[in-house]
């Protein structure tokens, strides 16, 4: 099955490895992942911060990329959400591109929605290793309403073990550009959440948005702590 | 006491408060409290979401015909013996309370908690006037006592510890120094009961007006709202024109939501409907009964992009989960309101002008989208301020600038691989001219992104 | 829902929100329960308007007619709601629904035919306009301004008695 890859601007830019991985889940799993070249951004931090416009302009450069019928996977639980719950609004004046809009949404998967629901990759037997524990983000878990498959993946590997975070569905105060507008906020709720990690006592955690892991990877690093911060996609396709 | 407005200082705001660590562990802890009751209040409730459904178009179907409801409430309370009056702003509000309570020779005044109130400033322009007014919820009178403004709708002085209340009763009533609540509510009782029969009168908000009926209804917990709406002879009610629902029969759903929402309790101590005053042959009630229904902006937002904050039916719910509201409290808001409700309510109601850094003041991690008992659409009230705030030129030159840059190469991958290998290249620079609060924050950008590693 | 039920749950749910519950039948049950419940509180205030305050008030020796001076409120209230263990007051009848609230202690009689099943079940019974004073008492006086720390007796009652006649 061919399924269209959209990478997201920042696992692009700054953790490749995670779109790497995910790639290799997507082609164990019996998917041939295509990743459109011209893509860019999915216009989410033009959208919650006002600039009506200019997400336009980024959301109309998506659907063009991502045109057609296959299924499009990201590893992003929020800009999934962007794509699925906030196109229709952009386009809402303009009907071809608002019929795209919803159909880019009726296509679009977060990878573990995909990983689960399609490629049954909670059955395979993955493998893991160590102590595990995972940051719910705010979209994914929300908006998107993904709470169980992440869980589900991470329970299923043979030999890892999974130990839940406390309130783990509450913010890690990334928020796009809020932690560039109240940046003292922003690390005040990362390092609560820094701290609800360690007292798993877990050796990594993981999540299944990269923005919300950099915040996370900062405290951590504030903090003086020494646990390891990966995306799923990397500690999924370390089983492999 | 008067409070001048600090929305715009809203950043340096939550900067002091975040060093204040008596009120983040008392913020944490309650907020946290908050959320088990919550939800265990919850818990064996059958069919949430369909009583959340009816209540939210309950609210719907009053904000359509809101006019029609209100006049029919007016009707209703005037039959019933009330004398209603409209007040389009707050200082026509404050006017009308001060001359009906004036006219009448009032010069001890106890009031009930009422956030419409706190938004007029009442307090201030009737002591102007030269009344004593005081306040009789717990929370109200600590803060009264203090000098400051509420924190929260709810609990409003929820930022102060056990032993801060003790210090000040012990300073301010000259009574021995306890920090044990129940003492301290002891203390509280006698001094304000004094209060509660020598008034002169007594001012309250509501929490709903019963269009068909005329009634008024008050959700209450510690008997200070029954008080001051039976013990003296004048009841002044003061609320805003939204909070109308049909009819009585609309009552129980709202029941069943606002307790429970707001301090995870099935049902309050007390819930009052109070139809007109005092009757010939009635043992209850003011003998007088003056109703002030404020509008304070609320029919321009009726009509606009933003309407549906209207529904709110102040439980409070959606700042006990909001990160933000958590980590530095209600005062850094700088006005009446807090949490995800009080930045939309304050940009609409004092304007965006005075306002508008609250309207970054969320995350959208949409954890109040999901308590909202009303399905007040809290996150999408936010993004659509933020668009008005660009619209209306609020926002930072330099953050306009970098998004209409941001629009450009979104639109041209070309572009966007260039402003890549730019901000690679020119990270270490970036973090080094100060950028230190965002780019010191994030790694270095990869030395080949993910485009150029794929086929 | 059947009668038993609907008690049941009436007292049951009360008894959660920390108020004293009894079920006694007979009027002189109900004394002996009153003379229990009051015991050394003093003075009382006891309307003596409906037939069981009538049968009430000579069990107390010192009574008040000003219930803002009283220890303790005995008295006959308009009826009750199973779902939320919720009693209801009007003000119907000249009644004085305040006299529920000064006393540091309220003792609410209840006969078993005034129960309603739900919320809905009572508003959807008023008929015409409601009285000028209608309170539901859901337990004791109660805050929780001080640290999210329940604290019993505000303003209103500390101690709140129900009897179901
Ligand atoms: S917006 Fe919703 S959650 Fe917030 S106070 Fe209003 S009703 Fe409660």
């Amino acid at each position: 099955m061919k399924v269209l890859l959209f990478g997201t601007c920042l696992v692009d830019t700054f953790f490749p490895e995670a779109g790497e991985a995910t790639v290799r889940l997507l082609r164990r799993f019996g998917a041939e992942p295509v990743f459109p070249k011209g893509q860019t951004c999915c216009g989410q931090p033009a959208f919650n911060a006002g600039f009506e416009a200019q997400a336009r302009a980024a959301a109309k450069h998506f659907l063009w990329e991502f045109d057609g019928d296959d299924p499009i996977v990201t590893p992003s639980g929020s800009c999934a959400a962007m794509v699925k719950h906030h196109y229709p609004r952009l386009f809402r004046d303009d009907p071809s591109l608002l019929a795209k809009a919803v159909r880019a949404g009726e296509r679009i998967y977060e990878l573990t929605q995909f990983l689960v629901h399609v490629a049954k990759a909670h059955e395979a037997g993955l493998r893991g290793k160590g102590t595990i524990t995972y940051h719910a983000s705010c979209h994914l878990t929300r908006s998107l309403g993904v709470r169980e498959e992440p869980l589900t993946l991470l329970s299923s590997l043979k030999g890892a073990i999974f130990l839940p975070m406390p309130d783990a569905a509450r913010c890690c105060g990334f928020g796009g550009t809020f932690m560039a507008k109240l940046p003292e906020i922003s690390c005040a709720l990362a390092d609560e959440k820094a701290a609800s990690i360690e007292a798993t006592g877990a050796d990594t955690v993981t999540g299944c948005d990269s923005g919300c892991l950099m915040n996370i990877t900062d405290a951590m690093r504030r903090r003086g702590t020494r646990i390891r911060v990966a995306h799923i996609a990397q500690l999924l396709a370390e089983g492999l | 006491m008067s409070h001048e407005q600090t929305s715009l200082a809203f950043r340096e705001n939550t900067v002091r408060a975040l060093k204040d660590s008596p009120l983040r562990a008392a913020m944490r802890h309650a907020t946290d409290t908050f959320g088990t009751k919550r939800a265990d209040a919850f818990a064996p409730l059958a069919d949430l979401e369909a009583l959340r459904d009816r209540a939210s178009a309950i609210r719907d179907d009053v904000l359509a015909n809101l006019p029609m409801y209100v006049d029919r409430f007016v009707a209703s309370a005037t039959r019933a013996g009330a004398t209603v009056h409209r007040a389009k702003d707050a200082s026509e509000a404050r006017e009308i309370v001060a001359r009906v309570l004036s006219e009448r020779g009032a010069r001890l005044v106890v009031k009930g908690k009422s956030m419409v109130s706190e938004e007029v400033d009442l307090n201030s322009h009737l002591e102007a006037a030269g009344m004593e007014v005081v306040e009789t919820d717990l929370g109200e009178y600590i803060i009264q006592m203090e000098g400051e403004s509420p924190s929260h709708i709810i609990v409003p002085a929820i930022h102060k510890n056990r032993r801060q209340v003790g210090r000040l009763f012990a300073d301010r009533l000259g009574v021995p120094y306890t920090d044990d609540p129940q003492a301290l509510t002891k203390i509280a009782r006698k001094a304000l009961r004094e209060k509660f029969l020598s008034a002169d009168a007594g001012v309250s908000g509501a929490n709903f007006a019963v269009a068909d009926t005329g009634s008024l209804v008050l959700v209450t917990n510690e008997g200070n709202g029954r008080m001051v709406t039976t013990v003296p002879k004048l009841h002044v009610a003061i609320l805003s024109v939204e909070k109308m629902l049909p009819s009585l029969a609309d009552l129980p759903a709202f029941l069943r939501l606002l307790p429970r929402s707001a301090t995870g309790q099935t049902m309050t101590s007390y819930v009052s409907v109070i139809t007109g005053p005092r009757k010939a042959g009635d043992a209850t009630g003011a003998k007088e009964l003056h109703i002030v229904l404020l509008d304070n902006g609320r029919t321009e937002i009726l009509s606009g992009e933003s309407r549906d904050i209207l529904k709110c039916i102040r439980c409070g719910a959606c700042m006990n989960v909001c990160p933000v509201y958590r980590a530095v409290g209600g005062h850094p808001y700088g006005w009446t309101y807090p949490g995800p409700m009080g930045i939309v309510l304050t940009t609409l109601l004092t304007g965006m002008r005075k306002s508008h850094p609250l309207v970054d003041a969320s995350t959208l991690c949409g954890a109040c989208v999901e308590v909202c008992p009303v399905r007040v659409p809290l996150a999408d009230l936010i993004l659509g301020l933020r668009r008005r705030k660009v619209r209306e030129g609020f926002s930072d030159p330099r953050e306009r600038r970098g998004m209409e840059a941001f629009g450009k190469a979104a639109a041209k991958p070309a572009l966007f691989s260039l402003g890549q290998r730019l901000a690679g290249a020119f990270w270490p620079l970036v973090r080094a001219l100060g950028g230190k609060d965002v780019a010191g924050r994030m790694p270095v950008p990869a030395k080949t992104p993910l485009r150029r590693r794929l086929p | 829902m059947s009668e038993a039920e609907r008690e049941r749950l009436f007292l049951e749910n009360a008894a959660t929100t920390s108020a004293g519950t009894r079920s006694v039948s007979g009027t002189e049950a109900l004394l002996s329960a009153l003379g229990e419940i009051v015991a050394m509180d003093s003075p009382v205030y006891c309307p003596g308007v409906t037939e069981l305050e009538k049968a009430a008030a000579p069990l107390f020796p010192v009574r008040v007619d000003d219930y803002a001076a009283a220890a303790v409120t005995v008295e006959e209230v308009f009826g009750g709601i199973a779902e939320t263990g919720t009693l209801v007051c009007s003000s119907e009848g000249g009644r004085a629904v305040q006299a529920g609230l000064l006393p540091a202690h309220h003792v609410a009689i209840v006969r078993r035919g005034r129960i309603f099943d739900t919320l809905d079940d009572f508003f959807a019974a008023l008929s015409g306009a409601p009285p000028t004073n209608l309170t539901l008492v859901t337990g004791p006086s109660r805050t929780a301004d001080i640290e999210l720390t329940l604290a019993i007796g505000v303003h209103g009652p500390e101690r709140l008695d129900i009897i179901l006649f």
